[in-house]
This record gives structure tokens, C-alpha cells and sequence, in this order.
């Protein structure tokens, strides 16, 4: 039975924010070692460099918004005033607080497909109803989805869900009906109000950068009254900008996003029209406009006052706090201020409907919202990223994890847009560009940009180059592996109109997502796993979950055994060895080719070794690295492949098809859900009855078992289902099955002892697959160096700084110089000069 | 001399096995014959003590189903 699944962002949840160090994040029994959590490496890793100061400071804002966000939660007071006319029977006490028996079912209730618990806020979709398409499309709008199987779907509504629909232009009157017209019962008033609160504070009020100036816009008017009496926000505003100034909400109007159907016979010509047709109302002119425009009369009108620059942060921070959460939107078109980036997709590039649906959620009335758009791996996050590059056209800044996906992005955007090679520049620790043009795009990593630390005078030069500057988008690629903390630095350091999160698990461990929401946007869209499969995007994958019993030898020592030698023993357990032997030899005899994932490095390589296949990890050079991928995608005689978890993100090898996991980061959905996403791009996927394989082995009555079902819940959601296999057909029938007798077996069980008596070795963390060029190489086979000393090979001289120095004599050239000039003379100055020598004498 | 001891017998999964074995490596008070993979001979009045600390040790193993964060009832 899979574990707790992700409980409504913050219901209930403990308000443990402030985070002393990586170590006290609140994560629900994911045990963490010190040596080998990732997810506290990483953190740790950006906190080093961070001071004490900015630290208590980001901490007093991380708990802000853990209140903030619980103040939020459905379950919150606010939304629930009154009980509803409960009844009591003899069957209430078996349901307890799930007795909704006092909603009253619509007589025709058969014919609508949803249900819904007044409390949480949870509503579940009969897939199988005839109205489920049209209620899905509601759903996605207005709703999260927490669970997508093939008959029952379950979605919650949240604040951050309504705040999205709210930002796609539904009104609350409309989700209310809509709801209403879909749901098996009445509406309960608790979600009535709920919807209702939330939607009157949410969205209401916008914060536009216009014309590079910061205006607070609202379409209601007494709204902006509201605010302007308040008492912080009021001073604030720019005096002698007039009266509330009034425009028109734009509308979708010209806007096309490149790449979709629309966009193929409108030209550039065109869009500028359009953009003007539309610009009188920009005046605050309304009669004129009005009359010159009668005939668009769903149009709105809008308020909006200014606000200095540096009032921004204050002003969203009392927005939130008198419950009217800002939303920030950007108004592309009309910003003449920062000039224009050419770059548009290339021609024939289209792109697939849900990347474009995802776009339409972002553009949706012209203008850039910011948000996070949730896509699984492999279905073209960085196409979506390009493609609303392209739509805004201005200065963009995308923020990657590692210095490899840095390439990547700059590849990508080189390979799908027409954008000229010299205005699209790389920041990393290797190579400092500026773009040549006035506006361009740079594409650097988080560490670079929140990197505190004393920075070489090239970096330095370049951080206040990204600081001094406006950006028109920024693109935060992998949005879920960064702590809160990081994107508050980056968010207030570097200035940017828009931010575009972009990932395929929205999730973490310490359930800090939610604060993403108030960080970025909400998430705008989320696809679904299963459809995206169906339509042949993705490829549809078999998840198998393996169970391989302990032999006894192993299991007596496993219960003795230290959690660090545990997890080594179930890893090494031989059962699961020859599980995996088994299955290698059955994919390959198919033509499969196989990525087998393995965290605990000693069975990694001892695996390896003993089936004589490949291995990578932290410590392979990059030559070696190379050459192994290299032979893997072409060479049909290696057809497996075993990787730590370097492999585990950013490794593109389209020619996988199977995928063998023997031991993981204890309970990481995110992990199993990246894994995952390493067969989900196979090149194969559109064969006639193809199907990619996922085997999760894990060795029975241990703790992975609990693990294992942990992971899964995130995939489960999403529709897959996981077979367990408890025992495989004809196993010992395997050819040179290893460790079939007890004695090799006892052989193993020593071994592995004896090897592990000392602690195994880390595997190394270099940037990613890819590393940095002889990264690993020196740190091969040893610890982690703690933070403080760093340890690096180099000569005597060289650490003295004699390296680069030589003997120059400064003034040699100056005298030949001049001996030269002397001869060079002619007999006119020379004589001049003789003279002169005289008279001095 | 041959002497008899009253004992009860107990079939169970290799793995349970290990574990009861080692529950009774703290003070051997437990089991009176280790039989075979799947059998042990025990102390008739351990064998409540002992079913107490096989469950908490599962525990450990299989940790409890954290509540649901709907199931409060």
C-alpha cells in the first residue's frame, strides 16, 4: 500500500521553517545521512557562502511565508464557520470525520462526475463518466491534480489553484456554477467561501511593469482606493503621477505565441498592427478610446497607480499581509524601454499541443505571467522555455543546475530559434561572455548567480552586469532542486519582469514547494503523464517492482549490521544480483539496451565487474565517460550500461529502453521519478507495441521495501502501475547464474564485510555526467573534503606563484628603443640635438 | 542422561526466523533448539514476550502507515 501521499500543501503542517542549517529541514521520515543526502549536499553546498546575517534574515522570511501559507490552507478557520446540517445514524462513527452523508445527492447525480470532501477541499473525477472530458479540462484549471489513475482522479483545490484560475481570467462566479453543474451534490458552503475568498484576494490586484515603471493595476477601482489608504502602502506611491490612471486590460488579442498553428501565416507585420489597433486605449483617454473602439465592449477597464522601483518589495510584502496577494504580470509588448531581442523559432519548428496549452496558460491575456509549468522528463520542457523566449523577445536569463545543462540550453536555443550565435552568451566558472548586441540571452547555473563568496574580478564584472540590467524573462530550468532560500537571493538580486520555472517533479521531500508559489508563480500548467504517453510523446514504460528475498547468511548479518552496512547488504543481496542478471540477459536477448542505477557505489562496481559490463560514476574521467557513452548509443555489442547516481538527471540517451534500479536514495520520489525519465525519450517509443521497462529490485523484509513504496507514490499518481514480481520464471535456468551455491555465496557475504569493515567511498559528486574535465579524476576513490580545507595537486613553484612568472627586464626594450631612435635620426635633429648638449654645458 | 523440555514449535519465513534468532542473541533465553531454515523450538513462556518483540521490530522494518492526512476519524 503506497505511503502518505503529499497532503494539501501545508495542511496542518508544522510551521518549522526557520532552517538552522540543511539538516533540520522538516522532512517526513526521509532519514538523511550526513555524507550521503543529496538534497542536504546541495543545499549545503549554496549555504556555505551565504553570511550569517542574510541567513537569519532569509530564515525570518522563510517562516513569514510557512505562516503565511498555512494561514492559507483550506482547512484553515476562515473557510470553515459553520457545520453543515450533519446527520447521525448508526453508521457515523465508522466514518468519523469522512461521514459526508449529509451532502445531499442531485437526483440526477449519475450523470455528473465529480465528488467532492467539503473539508479538504478534495475532489474526485469519475474518469469513466461521460461528462469526465469537460470536467477535466474545469479540473486542470481550477484544481492541482494529486493522483491520475485510469479510472478515479483526485484533485485538490488550493489557494494556489484558484489563484492560477483566477489568472487565466476565470471569475469566481463561473468556477462556482461550473462546479456546481459538475458535482454529484450541492455545492457545500464551506467550499462556496473558499472559493469565494480566495478568488476576491487573489488576482485582484497586479503588479505591471510598464514602461519600466511599477504600477499596481486592479480592475476594481475601490480596490486601488483600498490600497491607497493603507497606511504603508500609500506613501509609497509615486506622488504626481496623477489620479488613478485608467487603461484597458489587454486582451490575447495579436498575440501569437510562435510555433503554434495560429503562428504560421501571421507575420511579424502584422503583430505590430495588431499591437496598435489596440494601443489607443493606453491613454487615459477613456472616451476617446471608447468610442473609437465601440465595438469591443467585453473589454474591461483598468486602474492602476505607480510605485517607485524600490517599493515593490515592501508593497507585495503588505499586499500579502492585508490578504491581497499581488500578481505580476508583464506587458511585453509595450515595453519600449528594453529593447528587442531578435529571435523567433525557426520556421518549421511546431510545437505539440500541450506544450502549447502550457504557453497559452503563461500568455494567456497577452501579457507574461510568471509561474511553473510542470512537464515529465523528456516531453520538451526546454522547447516550452524557448518557445516563450521567442514569444517575449527581450533580454532573457536562464538559470540551470549544472554547468553541462548550461550547454545544453545555449545547443537548444541555438538548434530551434533563429537567434544569432553572439547574442546568446554562457556565465560559468570556464567562460564569462557578454552577448555583443544591447539585449541578449545569458544562460548561467543558481551557484553562479547566488554564489557569495569572494569572485574572481571576471565574475564580479559579470554579476553586476546581470544586476544592472532588466530581464525580460527568466527561465529557472529544474525549479524543484532549489531550496527557497537560493531563489530569494536570485529573485532579489537579479531583476527580471518575468520568471518561468520549468520542471517534471514538482516535489520535494521537506515540502518546501509551496513556497514556490508565492516565490515564482503559481504552477500554470501540469501534464498528464498518462495522456502524454498515449499520444506518443513519452514512451509508454512497464513498472515492475522485483522481490528477492534475503538468504539467511545475509539476512542474520543485515540484522546486526549498522544502517550504513545495511544498506550495502541489501544491495549486495545475491538473489538480487542474479535478479538483475537475469533480467540483463533477457532484455539484451531482445535488443534492448539497458541503464542499470545503482547509489551504493561497491555494488555498483562489483556488479559491474562480476557481469563484465561498463560502469560510471563520479570518479570515471571524462575521456572514459566519453567513450563508454559513446560505445553504449552505437556499439551493438554494449548493450548495458550501470551508472551511480550522477546518471540519474540531464543524461540524454535516447536509446535506452530498459532500466534496471538496484539500490536509491532511500524514499526520494523525485529520484525514482528522474530515473524514470531516463527511458521516457526513447527514440523506439513509436514502434507498434513497444514498451520501455522500469524494475525497481528490492530485497524483502528490509527497509528498502518501505522505501520502495515510498518512490513509487509519485509515479503512482501519475498512472502508473507498479507489478510486483516475486519471483522470476526459469531464474536458475540462467546461464553462469551467479552466486547460485551457498558457498560462493558465503564468499560474497565475506567480501563484502571485509571491503565495507572501513566505511564504502562516496561516490564523487561532480557536476553531472558530464563533469567538469578532470574533476573526478583527482578525487578518485576519496572522501568528500569537508568544507574549509580543500586539498588540490599542484608543483611547489607553481603554489608559490612561480609558475607564471618569468624574468622580464622592464627597460631593455626602452633602450634599444631609443639607441634605434638615435640612429634613426636625421643629421637635421641630430645636429639640433648636439647643440643643445653644448649649451647645457 | 536424556532430559525433556516442554518447548513449542514454530514454523515461520527464513527472515523471521533470523530475527527471532537474533532477538534471543542478547540473553539466549528464547530458543531451545534451532531446527532448520523454517523451524525453531522455543520456551512456552516466551513465546507471548516474543511475539511483542517481533512486532516492534517490524515495525522498524515496515514502519507503521503514517496516518493519512485524511484518516483522523
Amino acid at each position: 500500500m503506497p505511503p502518505k501521499r503529499k497532503a494539501a500543501p501545508a495542511a496542518g503542517g508544522s510551521a518549522k521553517a526557520g532552517r538552522a542549517s540543511a539538516l533540520s529541514t522538516p522532512g517526513p521520515a526521509t532519514p538523511r545521512s550526513l555524507d550521503s543526502s543529496m538534497m542536504s549536499e546541495a543545499d549545503e553546498d549554496l549555504d556555505e557562502d551565504v553570511t550569517e546575517a542574510q541567513k537569519e534574515r532569509e530564515e525570518l522570511l522563510g517562516q513569514e511565508a510557512d505562516e503565511f501559507v498555512n494561514n492559507w490552507a483550506i482547512s484553515s478557520k476562515r473557510f470553515q464557520n459553520q457545520p453543515e446540517g450533519k446527520k447521525h445514524d448508526a453508521a457515523t462513527p465508522y466514518f468519523g470525520k469522512r461521514d459526508f452523508s449529509g451532502l445531499p445527492l442531485k437526483p440526477d447525480h449519475l450523470n455528473r462526475p465529480l465528488w467532492i470532501d467539503p473539508d479538504k477541499g478534495t475532489i474526485v473525477l469519475e474518469r469513466f463518466n461521460a461528462l469526465a472530458e469537460q470536467a477535466t479540462d474545469f479540473l486542470i484549471t481550477i484544481a492541482e491534480p494529486k493522483s491520475r489513475p485510469t479510472f478515479l482522479h483526485e484533485y485538490a483545490l488550493t489557494t494556489h489553484s484558484l489563484y492560477a484560475a483566477v489568472s487565466v481570467g476565470l471569475r469566481p462566479r463561473d468556477i462556482i456554477n461550473t462546479l456546481d453543474r459538475f458535482l454529484k451534490t450541492a455545492l457545500p458552503t464551506s467550499i462556496r467561501n473558499f472559493i469565494q475568498q480566495c478568488t476576491n484576494s487573489y488576482g485582484k490586484v497586479k503588479l505591471v511593469l510598464k514602461n519600466n515603471k511599477y504600477f499596481v493595476e486592479s480592475v476594481d477601482a475601490e480596490m486601488l482606493q483600498k490600497l491607497l489608504k493603507d497606511e504603508v502602502i500609500g506613501k509609497l506611491r509615486v506622488q504626481g503621477s496623477g489620479d488613478i490612471t485608467t487603461t484597458y486590460a489587454p486582451t490575447m488579442g495579436g498575440l501569437v505565441i510562435p510555433g503554434t498553428k495560429n503562428a504560421a501565416g501571421v507575420h511579424q507585420a502584422d503583430l505590430k498592427q495588431a499591437d496598435k489597433q489596440e494601443e489607443p486605449g493606453k491613454e487615459a483617454d477613456l472616451y476617446a478610446s471608447l468610442n473609437e473602439e465601440d465595438d469591443d465592449d467585453d473589454k474591461e477597464a483598468v486602474h492602476a497607480f505607480e510605485i517607485s522601483d524600490s517599493a515593490v518589495e515592501t508593497v507585495q510584502k503588505r499586499c500579502l499581509d492585508i490578504g491581497f496577494p499581488i500578481l505580476e504580470e508583464y506587458d511585453f509588448r509595450n515595453d519600449d524601454v528594453n529593447p528587442n531581442l531578435e529571435i523567433d523559432l525557426q520556421p518549421n519548428t511546431q510545437i505539440r499541443p500541450y506544450q502549447e496549452k502550457s504557453l497559452s496558460k503563461m500568455f494567456g491575456n497577452g501579457r507574461a505571467k510568471s509561474g511553473i509549468i510542470v512537464l515529465p522528463c523528456g516531453a520538451g520542457k526546454t522547447l516550452v522555455g524557448i518557445t516563450a523566449a521567442c514569444t517575449i523577445k527581450k533580454g532573457i536569463i536562464v538559470l540551470c543546475t549544472s554547468s553541462m545543462s548550461v550547454v545544453q540550453w545555449r545547443q537548444e536555443f541555438l538548434k530551434w530559434s533563429n537567434i544569432n550565435p553572439d547574442d546568446i552568451a554562457v556565465f560559468t566558472a570556464e567562460s564569462k561572455n557578454k552577448f555583443s548586441g544591447s539585449t541578449g540571452i545569458i544562460v548561467t547555473t543558481y551557484s553562479m548567480v547566488t554564489n557569495n563568496r569572494e569572485r574572481s574580478h571576471d565574475s564580479k564584472k559579470m554579476m553586476d552586469f546581470l544586476k544592472g540590467r532588466e530581464w525580460g524573462l527568466m527561465l529557472l530550468d529544474e525549479v524543484h532542486v532549489v531550496p527557497a532560500e537560493v531563489f530569494r537571493r536570485v529573485i532579489s538580486s537579479i531583476k527580471s519582469h518575468s520568471k518561468l520555472g520549468l520542471t517534471a517533479t514538482l516535489l520535494r521531500e521537506d515540502d518546501k514547494i509551496s513556497h514556490l508559489n508565492f516565490l515564482i508563480g503559481p504552477k500554470l500548467y501540469e501534464a498528464n503523464w498518462m495522456e502524454l504517453s498515449q499520444q506518443g510523446h513519452i514512451a509508454k514504460v512497464q513498472c515492475a517492482e522485483v522481490w528477492c528475498p534475503m538468504p539467511t547468511e545475509f539476512y542474520d548479518e543485515y540484522l546486526r549490521a549498522n544502517s550504513r552496512m545495511k544498506r550495502t547488504l541489501y544491495a549486495m543481496n545475491p538473489r538480487k544480483f542474479q535478479a538483475c542478471q537475469y533480467l540483463i540477459n533477457y532484455h539484451e536477448a531482445r535488443g534492448d539496451k539497458i541503464i542499470v542505477f545503482s547509489d551504493e557505489l561497491y555494488s555498483l562496481k562489483k556488479y559491474a565487474e562480476t557481469l563484465q559490463k561498463f560502469y560510471i560514476y563520479g570518479g570515471t574521467s571524462q575521456q572514459e565517460r566519453m567513450t563508454v557513452l559513446e560505445n553504449f548509443q552505437h556499439n551493438p555489442n554494449v548493450n548495458t550500461l550501470f551508472l551511480s547516481k550522477i546518471g540519474d538527471t540531464s543524461l540524454d540517451l535516447p536509446e535506452a529502453t530498459c532500466l534496471i534500479q538496484i539500490s536509491s536514495h532511500f524514499g526520494s520520489r523525485r529520484q525514482e521519478a528522474q530515473r524514470l525519465g531516463r527511458i521516457l525519450r526513447a527514440k523506439r517509443r513509436n514502434d507498434e507495441g513497444f514498451n520501455a521497462f522500469f524494475y525497481s529490485l528490492v530485497s524483502k523484509d528490509t527497509q528498502e521495501m518501505y522505501y520502495s513504496s515510498k518512490r513509487q507514490a509519485f509515479l503512482v499518481d501519475q498512472g502508473y502501475a507498479f507489478k510486483v514480481i516475486t519471483q522470476l520464471a526459469n531464474i536458475e535456468k540462467t546461464p553462469n547464474l551467479a552466486f547460485a551455491t551457498a558457498q560462493e555465496r558465503r564468499e560474497l557475504l565475506q567480501l563484502t564485510l571485509v571491503d565495507n569493515e572501513k566505511g564504502t567511498e562516496d561516490d564523487i559528486e561532480t557536476d553531472d555526467l558530464f563533469g567538469k574535465p578532470g574533476a573526478g579524476a583527482g578525487g578518485r576513490g576519496k572522501k568528500k573534503p569537508g568544507p574549509g580545507v580543500r586539498r588540490t595537486a599542484g608543483t611547489l613553484g607553481e603554489l608559490s606563484g612561480g609558475q607564471d612568472m618569468a624574468y622580464i627586464e622592464q627597460n631593455k626594450g626602452g633602450a634599444h628603443l631609443k639607441k634605434n631612435q638615435k640612429a634613426n635620426q636625421s643629421s637635421f635633429f641630430k645636429k639640433i640635438a648636439r647643440e643643445k648638449e653644448r649649451s647645457r654645458k | 542422561m536424556p532430559r525433556a523440555t516442554g518447548g513449542i514449535l514454530i514454523e515461520c519465513e527464513p527472515a523471521i526466523k533470523s530475527i527471532i534468532v537474533h532477538l534471543d542473541s542478547v540473553s539466549h533465553d528464547i530458543i531451545i533448539e534451532d531446527l532448520d531454515e523454517q523451524h525453531l523450538l522455543v520456551r512456552p513462556n516466551m513465546v507471548h514476550l516474543l511475539k511483542q518483540k517481533l512486532e516492534e521490530r517490524l515495525k522498524e522494518t515496515y514502519r507503521p502507515e503514517e496516518p493519512l492526512a485524511d484518516s483522523d476519524g
